[in-house]
């Protein structure tokens, strides 16, 4: 949401006007934050319906807490641990389908347009992968090295001590080398 | 780091953190969800305080354009619902009583902006009790630009509001400021 | 109520009764063009289709309609370059209204940024722009709304200031005289108003 002078108004600003009584103003919290926390609910939960319906609540859960939003420039932040707690009590399982993600058609255009078809398979072949996984171990393979989070960050959000959080990285990595170098040797 | 190919591990998150678009309608499905919580929350039950709000209050201060024969009008500028422990929203709808003292006229209808001005059929038809029309109706939190329209035809602006600015298109009208908290 | 639907001036129009047929093409594209650039910049359109139900009430014609709505989306845009991201919708309206009658956007920013978040300057910027249209100068008049915002009343007690100085005006005083002797009194005599806390949601 944009002022006329071109600047975007601040999650801290939004946050405002939506307690002030503004609730159309929460909509553009929703713009900004739904695409970026939709991959890891995605990548998360195996399958497009769990993750937009788990989003959705993380968005009305945030919306219902707003006034206890500590730090409201922060806003995502906070909203991201709400989706991933989502994720973790959605008790979604994991479907493998070869049509489960939307792909991102230019993305996919730039990545490999002399192959799209391998593109494709090695797609999937990490979703698949990824659904071996246990969850804990993807939750924080993803939060790690897709979100990028620094493991302090991890573990507010996860309330999952650091040093444990580190072991879930190792053996989700060690375990997806074993997948796929099963696959790729197959 | 792990201890196999780091190549393999950046193409793997180069996969996973491509963007994944959610349809717009998205959006649409949240703020539904948002906007039946919102309207939830509206309080009730606060009659009272609010009958007591728009209550006609005589100034005495008026008395002189009253006798003048002038169309006075009493009535409420401001409304503040602040129901303890009541959240309203700006959008909670707020029983305002328009009154204009008007013995001349024939017909007395209130439009603004909480009723498109009347368009459409909208326009707020008053009674009349001995000259002294009104209507009630409930407007929703904001401020507002409205009227009279006195026999159909002659616009006219409530003495007792606050002024809007007649200079748009040459004909009066008054301001309304009907203010709900979030508390 | 008022619904607007994005793009009010495209289909949406031609089946909205209140607009029907008495709009022209040549109105209703400038007012389309008028909408889009005003829901780019991020300014509320419902505000602009008020005014024009009440042109269309008013009998006002295509052309006068269009200079109205075009007058109200630059001082809308005005006040939101002032009052910033925070401000309401009717708190943009309001300060509309006021730099429409008159008042610089730079005194309504001074007053958003003196009154923080948690109070709306709706009512104030109407009051405002209401005593500065009964010919108090600018001046005076911002800086009384200003000492009573600063002074924490509540907004009964600045309607019942404005009412106040109507009646002096009314009674023959002269317009500066009865706001700055009116305000003085208001500021004396006002109880501020509670800081609301903010209400668990849950």
């Amino acid at each position: 949401m944009q002022g006329p002078d071109g600047m975007e108004s601040s999650d801290a600003a939004l946050v405002a006007r939506v307690l002030h009584g503004e609730v159309n103003a929460y909509g553009a919290l929703v713009s900004r934050y739904r695409d970026k926390y939709a991959r890891y609910a995605v990548h998360m939960l195996g399958n497009r319906e769990d993750a937009e319906e788990a989003l959705q609540d993380a968005f009305t859960r945030a919306y219902r807490s707003l006034a206890r939003c500590e730090d409201p420039e922060r806003f995502g932040a906070w909203l991201f641990r709400i989706l991933v707690n989502r994720c973790r009590t959605s008790g979604a399982r994991r479907v493998r389908r070869s049509q489960t993600f939307v792909h991102d058609e230019t993305a996919l255009l730039n990545a490999s347009q002399e192959h799209p078809a391998e593109q494709t398979m090695w797609r999937e072949e990490i979703e698949r992968a990824l659904g071996e996984l246990s969850a804990d171990q993807r939750e924080a393979f993803l939060l790690k090295y897709v979100e990028e989070l620094g493991y302090d960050e991890m573990a507010e959000i996860t309330g999952v001590g650091v040093s444990a959080l580190k072991m879930r990285v190792m053996r989700a990595c060690d375990r997806l080398r074993i997948l796929l170098r099963e696959v790729h040797s197959a | 780091m792990p201890d196999w190919g780091r190549t393999t591990l950046e193409l793997i998150v180069q996969e996973l953190q491509r963007p994944v678009r959610v349809d717009e309608s998205f959006d649409r499905r949240v703020m539904v969800r948002v906007r039946r919580l919102y309207a939830e929350r509206r309080p009730r039950g606060a009659a009272g305080w609010m009958g007591a709000a728009v209550n006609l209050t005589r100034r005495p201060a008026y008395a002189a354009a009253l006798a003048a024969g002038v169309v006075a009008v009493v009535t409420v500028g401001m409304l503040r619902s602040s129901h303890p422990g009541a959240a309203v929203g700006a959008e909670s709808p707020i029983p305002v009583q328009f009154v204009l003292v008007a013995p001349e006229a024939r017909s007395v209808a209130v439009v603004g902006d909480f009723n498109n001005w009347g368009l459409g059929d909208t326009a707020l038809v008053a009674e009349n009790h001995n000259g002294v029309w009104s209507v009630s109706a409930p407007v929703k939190a904001g401020v507002h630009r409205y009227a009279f329209l006195v026999n159909g035809k002659q616009w006219v602006a409530d003495p007792t509001a606050p002024r809007a600015a007649s200079d748009d298109f040459g004909q009066p009208s008054s301001a309304l400021v009907v203010e709900g908290t979030v508390e | 109520m008022v619904a607007l639907v994005a793009g009010a001036f495209s289909s949406a129009e031609a089946q909205d009764p209140r607009i029907g047929n008495r709009l022209d093409a040549p109105t209703r594209k400038a007012l389309s063009a008028l909408v889009d650039s005003a829901r780019a910049q991020g300014i509320p359109v419902e505000p602009l289709m008020e005014k024009v139900y009440q042109g269309l009430a008013m009998g006002a014609d295509g052309p006068r309609i269009v200079v109205a709505v075009r007058s109200l989306t630059v001082e809308m845009a005005n006040a939101h370059r002032v009052l910033g991201a925070v401000a309401t919708t009717d708190e943009l309206k309001a300060a509309a209204y006021a730099v429409h009658a008159g008042v610089p956007a730079v005194e309504l920013g001074k007053m958003k940024k003196q009154s923080g978040l948690r109070r709306s300057l709706t009512l104030p910027f109407t009051v405002l722009a209401d005593i500065v249209s009964r010919g108090v100068p600018v001046q005076t008049a911002a800086n009384a709304i200003r000492s009573l915002v600063g002074a924490g009343a509540r907004d009964r007690d600045i309607s019942e200031f404005q009412r106040n100085v109507q009646v002096d005006i009314e009674k023959g005083a002269q317009p500066q005289a009865a706001a700055e002797t009116r305000a003085k009194g208001a500021v004396t005599t006002t109880t501020p108003a509670p800081r609301p806390e903010k209400r668990e949601q849950e």
